[in-house]
């Protein structure tokens, strides 16, 4: 049971403030989600149903779902050894390569997705040497997944670091002096205590692609049946008109994330109170 | 299973933390390296697990040269002042870990476990999370996790350092009698005496990267040879008294001088050591003939601490000896001591502040001598001999030791270069019984300064070859290199002086000049020289600037007093190279003293500086002293 605070329970009431608050978010946030639902509603159930029920549709959040899975686990295997490097070794550079890891966050989506097809596209610097063989990671469902790891991972890298960064050295030292090689240190005492910034990382990773557009778009071509993630497919759908199949391909994804940030924060909260024990 | 570290150095960014450390641990021993924070003690510990690779040296675990091994091919058990016992595995599975990895059956794994467990007193709680545990039992559960799997070594760095007052007796308890039930050879790091004095079959002092002193408990604390672990190791009342026939002399007080000490010159320096508790009070003279009288003192402090009595005296007839400890306060002008009472004495036996009462010693240790600690510098030629000589002069004149070191350029040369300082070592084995050598391979400036800096020496001897020219082109290369960088101060042995009795010591007023003069007075006191300090005012020379050397002049007059130094003070007028050379013939000096400037951020002389004027145009040995401004 949660016990108030002295801070808290001195603070004074106020109907006031918060209308004003409550008056901004209502049309910014709380309205246009509000929406969503209320438009998936609006043709009835089985209206709903049948436009999840179109192939395109059904293909299109399972290979989003498909791209997230391999996106997450990928970068959960590469965000935790980059991680790992970056915390327990010093090398030169090593600031500079942790500025590096972290770009991706600050580039607009719209430039990665460019920039991936400068350098794999058809005409793209490595691209151009790959056409003639008849490989082609653009407009495919790898280019896709370059896309979406490229994006997503700083997000494992930001779970992971700090506990990396906080957990001393002496435990690998204990495992070593025990007669435990590098590896079973590793996976015996360094492992599982970053169980959670993993867990917290690789569903933050998988929330991140489900939700990407911007990269995907460019890198993709939106092929339906081949490349057309769920986002794309409701670009699509918009595009042509068709909003019901918009919608109802929406409204999943909004509570498919919604589910995903409850999960995040409920183990969130229950590592916070794990650790203060 | 015995430990041989020989000549472990460790190096970070330059800077020494493991100093040459050679020691020899025994089979079964409980051995304590007892230093301050950033002694280097903990860096040796983790160089034997193999956490830290050793720079230089070798590590020996049971004749197996395990210097570069990795720390899991070792045979050892580390705990870490933190526990870092594994939080996501029970008590039992932490214990079980070694024995995993050593693919232990499951049944034997488990039973194992539990008896080291039960050794460890932590019978019952195998199934707990470390994070249900109090500091002491996380302590516990790593002993049981370093002992399981029977390493042939046990090393603990700080291992109760975290912990509160009660449980650190009970751990030290615990593992001392575990420690002698598995007859383990254990090595054990902290900084806390009381703890090394408790478990430790041997104690090995540590300090600035060295390992100062090896012995039992009871060595240090009573018979110390360095003056280190006499003030690190317990109170105590270090005294510097004179050789006077078989007598060492305190001011009014002479003890009788122990027959074992090496012939000494009279008048030498010798430092004695007396313990609190090892000291009687009383108000009538001392009559009995197993106590030695050191005179009449006046209570001035009184503190009562339980079981015993501290009381501080000043001793009237101790005036003018100085005191390494207690540490003299500011402005206090007679020597003081410390005593404590103990037991009914103290009890019984209340002194009123101010009283007079008189001090006898039970007993007293004599200190090894600490002279100057001097680098011979030499080559094959007259000026590197001239250094051998003129810098063994000096090490023996102030008690002090000294190393002969030669560089060579290339490794080949080493055999004929050992040899050659060999005939040195002989040769001036009369002057310095205990004349170390070292031959080093490189360029000579850089191994000369490498050396003075690992070896903590206080003064470089540096030969100086007769030249036609005089001041800094007079140099060679090499020493001008070292004159530059050294941070110990430069002998320049440019002729022959048969003893150093008669010192110069040339100043500038202000702060920087107070270096030289403390210098020039340690050298004096040390070798029972008599100084002249010379000040030099051209016609540039501000009114200002006048007064205010004539207040440094008596400043170090006084300073120079008080350490014991006959000395008088010289102000002339002229050019500031030939005032020396004429102060230093009317003097016949056997040493001018001169602090070479360094200005911020810039080599410390310039071709123009004082200091090397006095090259080649004084035929007399120049000490430079570095002063930072």
């Amino acid at each position: 049971m949660p016990i108030p605070t002295a801070r808290k329970s001195r603070l004074p009431r106020g109907a006031f403030p918060v209308g004003i608050l409550l008056a901004v978010l209502l049309p910014l946030i709380l309205m246009p989600l509000a929406s969503i639902y209320v438009f998936a509603a609006r043709s009835g159930w089985q209206g709903f149903v049948n436009a999840l029920a179109s192939p395109e549709a059904q293909f299109a959040l399972r290979f989003s779902l498909l791209i997230a899975l391999l996106t997450a686990l990928i970068n959960g295997g590469l965000g935790t050894y980059a991680a790992y490097v970056l915390s327990k070794y010093r090398f030169p550079g090593r600031d500079a390569l942790n500025v590096v890891v972290n770009l991706p966050v600050a580039i607009p989506t719209v430039v990665v997705g460019t920039s991936l097809l400068l350098l794999w596209g058809p005409i793209g610097i490595l691209g151009q040497f790959l056409a003639p063989l008849g490989i082609s990671p653009m407009f495919a469902p790898i280019g896709v997944l370059l896309a979406h790891l490229f994006v997503t991972f700083p997000y494992m890298l930001g779970a992971v670091k700090p506990v990396l960064d906080e957990l001393e050295v002496t435990y690998e030292e204990a495992a070593y002096t025990i007669g435990a090689s590098q590896w079973t240190a590793f996976r015996f005492v360094v492992l599982p205590a970053l169980r959670g910034g993993l867990f917290s990382g690789a569903l933050l990773t998988f929330a991140h692609s489900l939700g990407e557009f911007g990269a995907t778009i460019l890198v993709s071509g939106n092929l339906a049946f081949r490349t057309q993630t769920a986002p794309l497919y409701i670009f699509a759908q918009f595009e042509a008109g068709n909003i019901e199949a918009a919608n109802a391909v929406a409204a999943v994804l909004a509570t498919l994330s919604f589910a995903l940030f409850f999960a995040l924060m409920r183990f969130n909260k229950k590592g916070a109170r794990r650790d203060n024990v | 299973m015995s430990i041989i570290l020989t000549n472990l150095t460790k190096r970070y960014n330059e800077h020494l933390v493991v100093n040459r450390v050679s020691l020899d641990i025994h089979d079964g021993e409980l051995f304590v390296l007892l230093g301050g924070s950033g002694s280097g003690k903990s860096t040796v510990l983790r160089m034997i697990a193999g956490l830290t690779t050793p720079d230089e040296g070798t590590i020996e675990l049971d004749g197996r040269d395990v210097t570069y091994l990795a720390p899991q091919a070792r045979g050892i058990g580390f705990v870490f002042q933190n526990y870092s016992i594994f939080r996501h595995m029970t008590v039992l599975e932490n214990v079980e870990f070694g024995l995993r990895i050593r693919k232990i059956k499951n049944n034997d794994r488990r039973r194992r476990a539990e008896e080291m467990l039960d050794l460890v007193g932590l019978a019952g709680l195998g199934t707990r999370y470390p994070l249900q545990l109090s500091g002491g039992q996380q302590q516990r559960v790593a002993l049981a996790r370093a002992l399981v799997y029977q390493p042939a070594v046990l090393l603990l760095d700080e291992p109760f350092g975290a912990l509160d007052v009660k449980i650190r007796a009970q751990l030290r308890a615990s593992l001392k009698e575990i420690q002698r039930q598995l007859n383990l050879t254990t090595i054990l790091v902290t900084h806390d005496q009381e703890e090394a004095f408790e478990l430790a079959d041997r104690i090995g002092v540590m300090d600035t990267g060295r390992l100062i002193e090896v012995g039992t408990s009871e060595t240090l604390y009573y018979q110390p040879d360095t003056e280190f672990t006499a003030t690190f190791i317990g109170g105590g009342n270090v005294l510097v008294g004179r050789k006077e026939h078989e007598w060492i002399r305190l001011g009014t007080a002479a003890l009788p001088l122990p027959a074992d000490i090496v012939a000494m010159d009279d008048g030498a320096p010798i430092r004695i050591l007396f313990r609190p508790e090892r000291t009687l009070l009383q108000t009538e003279p001392f009559q009995a003939r197993d106590v030695h009288a050191l005179g009449q003192g006046v209570v001035i402090e009184q503190i009562f601490a339980g079981a015993m009595q501290r009381i501080v005296l000043e001793m009237e007839g101790l005036r003018g000896v100085r005191a390494v400890a207690p540490r003299a306060v500011y402005g206090q002008s007679v020597t003081r001591i410390e005593v404590i009472q103990t037991g009914a004495r103290a009890a019984e036996r209340n002194y009123a502040l101010g009283q007079k009462v008189w001090v006898g010693l039970r007993d007293f240790h004599v200190l090894e001598p600490a002279g100057l600690k001097v680098l011979l510098c030499v080559s094959q030629d007259p000026s590197g001999s001239l250094a051998a000589e003129m810098g063994s002069l000096l090490a023996q004149a102030t008690h002090g030791s000294a190393t002969l070191l030669h560089v060579v350029a290339r490794s080949e040369l080493v055999a004929p270069a050992r040899a050659y300082l060999e005939t040195l070592r002989r040769a001036y084995a009369s002057r310095i019984p205990a004349l170390e050598v070292r031959v080093r391979v490189g360029t000579s400036a850089a191994q000369i300064l490498l050396e003075a800096q690992e070896g903590h020496y206080e003064v470089i001897a540096l030969g100086q070859r007769a030249s036609a020219e005089t001041g800094y082109r007079g140099l060679g290369s090499a020493a001008r290199q070292v004159l530059e960088q050294a941070e110990a101060p430069v002998l320049l042995a440019q002729s022959q002086r048969a003893s150093f009795k008669q010192l110069l010591i040339c100043t500038r007023g202000g702060e920087p000049g107070k270096t030289d003069v403390a210098f020039g007075g340690r050298v004096a006191r040390r070798a029972d020289a008599a100084a002249t300090v010379l000040y030099v005012q051209t016609d540039q020379t501000t009114l200002e600037e006048q007064k205010r050397a004539a207040r440094h002049l008596l400043q170090a007059e006084a300073a120079l007093s008080v350490q014991g130094v006959r000395s008088k003070i010289k102000i002339l007028d002229g050019g500031i190279a030939e005032s020396i050379l004429r102060q230093a013939d009317a003097d016949d000096a056997d040493l001018i003293i001169i602090g070479a400037q360094a200005p911020r951020g810039r080599p410390r002389l310039r071709w123009q500086n004082l200091a090397t004027q006095l090259v080649g145009s004084a035929a007399r040995p120049v000490l430079v002293v570095p002063m930072n401004e």
